[in-house]
């Protein structure tokens, strides 16, 4: 179940998003992808599940190359995500919002949904089942009738997670869970995101500006700056790095006049 | 304001009962659509009347379905008037060849049930094919692009079909011999076409005009059947991804519901239901016995719409309600502009012209609608017992506490 990225190029007319990436994300991971803003997290999410294709190299999952499936087949093919700006299903209600996630599961025919067949009522209830308890675990069970949008931003994001993970996936991808959460909720996500790891053997990567998250949770992290590696391997070395603390606060000057 | 929860409730029941319930829904709707059927001549002799109610109960099925495509799947589709155009050819021709067959007498309810199901089958077999391509492009189009293609498309089928002509010549069957290959197969094609009957509208394969099987029953009981169907597909997990790819693409792309296929599988629904439509107004009793490519101009696509926007889009009883609104208020305007009031006011200032002040009204009313409720009468809503159990709460809650400010 490892996803391996094999000299990724992916380029938007002259700008060059993401250059040469490679990287492995060993089963159950959890992988950290950071960088400073546009460095091209969000568009190696987007090459993965296949919003945009990339133009040379190659995306392997569990074995198969990804390159030729559209979106919602690799959402078929076990790679669940969540987005950095929320999207949410709008019209419909929390518990709306995750039903939409199980269309693929489902055994009942558009013939059965329409004769409510036993097959129908049988695929509402299991699946009405498996996301109350998803909404339990994320405390959400509460406002399951809500409009989706009604909800405070950090319980949105959670909803995301929750609705990524009703696909049963295999390989979750993170983009910017903690954004907006505070000091307890990001906490508290960082144990939902190792207690999701191991209660559904997931592998897990996550673009994230929070360091307090990243740093705690990620095994391995990775980091982007103008779409090209400058670093990766544990966060304590990743921390240490020269250059990644150049990405993120600028060289010091008495280097720069040595340099 | 009612919440915006569209959830069904789910049965506490076993199926097993539902489906008896179904099934006993069913039969009950079946006799009183029967005994409305036999009874409705009786009840109602104005058979202008008669018909004023078929066509509403027909335009449910056209709003209906129309409202698969725009209202749950968020298409823009303004031209639906082609498939139930197409829908009406396909049921005036199967039937009244049908009718030959059974002697050219007098429909019998006994023949409908032979001559009905067929032609609404060959109907919504046409009209879903015409869907599905139309329904292709609309995977690379969005907003008002697929606008202008359902728009090309239903102008198409009206002019192709309202200007074949065919020549003395021709349908003495002199041309034939002439033409080889590929320009006898276009040739076929173009008279069959024209067979059709081009501006005068078809009225059978000898002019006597297409059999009016469809009565009472027929189209009350397939309108709530339908009805339900639609329901259904609503509140199914079909409809509920449908409504999600409506809400955000690649959201519903990334949780597995494959874009393509489901607004194809809608755009083919929705222009089957459309096909249905237009079969049953095209063999319907009371109605008009020919088929005339006018009646499908872009005024009924756009009544079509009408009838959604006014419901409320995506709701199926808002569908239901508009439907029966926008045939009702069309026929009313044509009353009122009979009365003597109205009459002897044309005579007095003849530049008045009042069927483009109808079009006024109707235009200031669907603005007014845009900006006091761009949601529709009923939003994505549905009327139910309950949401009107609901309404009338809230509205007590609000008196109580009212009276409770000035005690």
């Amino acid at each position: 179940m490892e996803l391996v990225l094999e000299h990724v190029c992916k380029s938007f007319g002259g700008l060059k998003a993401v250059t040469d990436v490679s990287f492995k994300v060993p089963h159950k991971a959890i992988y950290g992808l950071i960088g400073p803003n546009g460095a091209g997290k969000t568009t190696v999410f987007n090459l993965i599940t296949g919003v945009y294709k990339h133009d040379t190299g190659r995306i392997v999952f569990n074995g198969h190359d990804l390159r030729p499936l559209r979106p919602a087949q690799i959402a078929r093919a076990g790679v669940a995500r969540t987005f950095q700006n929320i999207r949410l299903f709008s019209q419909l209600t929390v518990l709306e919002n995750l039903l939409v996630a199980c269309e693929l599961q489902k055994k009942a025919s558009l013939f059965s949904s329409i004769l409510r067949l036993g097959a129908h009522h049988e695929d509402e209830r299991s699946m009405k089942k498996r996301a109350e308890e998803l909404l339990e675990v994320f405390s959400l069970r509460d406002v399951a009738d809500e409009p989706s949008t009604s909800l405070p931003y950090g319980n949105q994001r959670r909803l995301e997670i929750c609705r990524a993970m009703m696909l049963e996936p295999k390989l979750l991808l993170l983009d910017e869970p903690a954004a907006g959460m505070n000091y307890g909720e990001a906490e508290g996500l960082k144990d939902q995101i190792r207690w999701l790891r191991d209660t559904f053997a997931l592998t897990v990567v996550l673009v994230e500006h929070n360091m307090q998250v990243v740093m705690g949770v990620c095994e391995e992290i990775h980091v982007l700056d103008h779409g090209e590696t400058i670093a990766e391997g544990s966060p304590e070395k990743v921390q240490a790095d020269p250059k990644v603390i150049a990405a993120y606060l600028g060289e010091e000057p008495e280097e720069e006049a040595a340099g | 304001m009612a919440e915006a929860r569209t959830v069904e409730p789910s049965p506490s029941h076993e199926p097993w009962r539902a489906r008896l319930r179904d099934l006993a829904v069913v039969a009950v709707v079946l006799v009183l659509a029967f005994v409305v059927d036999q009874t409705l001549d009786r009840v109602i002799p104005d058979s202008s009347v008669r018909q004023l109610l078929m066509l509403a109960a027909c335009n449910v099925l056209v709003a209906l379905s129309l409202n698969v495509i725009n209202g749950m799947a968020g298409q823009f589709s303004i031209g639906h008037a082609g498939f139930v155009a197409i829908g009406a050819y396909a049921s005036a021709i199967t039937s009244s060849r049908l009718h030959e067959r059974f002697g050219a007498g007098d429909p019998t309810f006994a023949h409908s049930f032979l001559v009905v199901p067929t032609s609404l089958l060959v109907s919504a077999l046409c009209a879903g094919l015409a869907g599905l391509f139309v329904g292709l492009p609309s995977l690379r189009l969005k907003g008002d692009y697929l606008a202008i293609v359902t728009l090309g498309f239903a102008e198409i089928v009206r002019l192709t079909i309202g200007t074949a002509q065919i020549s003395a010549d021709e349908t003495a069957g002199h041309a034939w011999s002439e033409v080889h290959g590929l320009g006898s197969f276009f040739h076929a094609i173009s008279v069959s076409i024209a067979g059709l009957g081009g501006q005068n509208g078809y009225a059978g394969p000898h002019e006597k005009g297409v059999p009016a099987y469809a009565g009472p029953f027929w189209i009350l009981g397939l309108t709530f059947i339908l009805g339900v169907v639609a329901w259904r597909l609503k509140f199914s997990g079909w409809g509920r991804a449908l409504r999600a790819l409506r809400e955000d693409e690649i959201a519903a792309a990334a949780v597995g519901v494959d874009p393509t296929r489901y607004k194809v599988t809608s755009f083919v629904i929705s222009s089957v239901g459309a096909g249905i439509a237009g079969g049953l107004i095209a063999m319907m009793r009371d109605g008009n016995p020919t088929v005339q490519p006018e009646s499908y101009n872009f005024q009924s696509s756009f009544d079509a719409i009408t009838m959604v926007i006014l419901g409320g889009s995506g709701s199926v009883t808002g569908a239901a309600l508009g439907g029966v609104f926008v045939t009702f208020s069309v026929k009313l305007i044509e009353l009122v502009q009979g009365t003597n009031a109205v009459q002897s006011l044309k005579r007095s200032a003849e530049w008045l012209d009042l069927n483009a002040l109808r079009m006024i009204v109707y235009a200031a009313v669907l603005i007014a609608l845009m900006v006091l409720r761009p949601e529709g009468l009923l939003g994505e809503r549905e009327l139910t017992l309950r949401t009107i159990r609901g309404w009338l709460r809230a509205r007590q809650e609000r008196r109580d506490r009212k009276a409770e400010d000035k005690p």
